[in-house]
């Protein structure tokens, strides 16, 4: 059976469960950055709504990739309906499993660089050519890194580590420039994730690492969801 | 130098300095408050007026003088002050 890592087995399904709260935030921001689009028309909000969506994608697609390999019963129905198309010995199961990581890893590698862009605050962004196709060649990069993390899954942490890097970097010159609570808060929250993704490059050394990058994933999620909370409280 | 307000931050302006005032204010006061040309205020007060964002009110006359006008901020207008905070909020936070 096709693995990129091994996880404790004691942990199958906390970390969907993880996964699930993460989606549900992503979620809640990116609606509420496509209700601002609507009032606004500006062009950022709709990326902003389009990253935190990719987020969402990306956890649903490994929540159910997860799930597959985690649970018999649902390997078993998944067996059976790509039984017709894979063959009765289910040989390309691996492919199954390595089309779900690409588009995991691809969703949440692009999310990032989208969250990073628009962070940036550059007007020129999204507008002038060759900025766009700039952006274009970073996507085509960052798609062929998803390829590749399907044969080492350190690259995917590690070039999410380097995006996250940068995008707690522009909440940090946010936060300086702001000064507000909240604006720290969001900050906090990527660095959480960005612990996570850290941890998570060490999986090979111990797979308890794998817990460990989770729980400080979701420390991040949850603290974003507080700072939703707190403004739609005003 | 001053970043150019876009037009969604100038109905704000416009709403908040009526809600600063009471809820109610002259035309005059307003444009002051608001720091835009008369013309300019005119063409945001008949789109908040569309909106139903402000109503007009008409402040009895006293002795040999016109009836003075009153731009009065509506329940809706309230809701979208508050609707426009939790925007910035959200914008300032995210750093959008």
């Amino acid at each position: 059976m096709f693995r990129l890592f091994f996880t404790p087995g004691w942990f199958n399904g906390f970390d969907l469960l993880f996964d699930s709260i993460g989606l549900v935030v992503a979620l809640l921001i990116a609606a509420y950055s496509w209700r601002i689009y609507s009032f606004n028309k500006e062009n950022k909000f709709i990326y902003f709504s389009l990253a935190f969506l990719l987020v969402s994608v990306s956890l649903a697609f490994k929540i159910f990739t997860s799930g597959v390999l985690y649970y018999f019963p649902v390997r078993e129905t998944v067996a059976q309906v790509l039984g017709p198309v894979a063959g009765s010995r289910l040989k390309y199961s691996a492919l199954f499993y390595r089309a779900g990581f690409f588009f995991q890893m691809a969703c949440m590698l692009l999310a990032w660089l989208m969250i990073f862009l628009v962070s940036q605050k550059s007007r020129a962004r999204l507008t002038k050519f060759y900025e766009v196709t700039q952006i274009g060649l970073f996507m085509y990069l960052l798609l062929v890194v998803s390829v590749i993390s399907n044969f080492d899954y350190k690259i995917f942490y590690l070039t999410s580590s380097v995006l996250l890097s940068l995008i707690v970097l522009n909440y940090y010159k946010n936060f300086i420039t702001t000064r507000k609570k909240s604006a720290l808060k969001v900050m906090a929250g990527f660095l959480f994730i960005l612990a996570g993704n850290l941890i998570s490059i060490f999986l090979f050394l111990q797979n308890g690492y794998y817990v460990a990058g989770q729980v400080l994933t979701l420390l991040g999620f949850l603290i974003l969801l507080q700072t939703y909370r707190g403004v739609m409280r005003r | 130098m001053a970043v150019r307000r876009s037009r969604l931050e100038l109905v704000f302006d416009i709403l908040l300095a009526i809600q600063n005032k009471g809820g109610r204010i002259k035309p005059t006061h307003l444009m002051y408050k608001s720091n835009l040309s008369h013309k300019l205020l005119n063409g945001y007060l008949e789109e908040l007026l569309q909106r139903e964002l402000v109503i007009l009110e008409e402040e009895p006359a006293k002795k040999n003088k016109r009836p003075l006008k009153a731009v009065r901020i509506t329940d809706k207008g309230l809701s979208f002050l508050a609707e426009f905070r939790r925007m910035r909020e959200f914008t300032d936070a995210f750093g959008l």
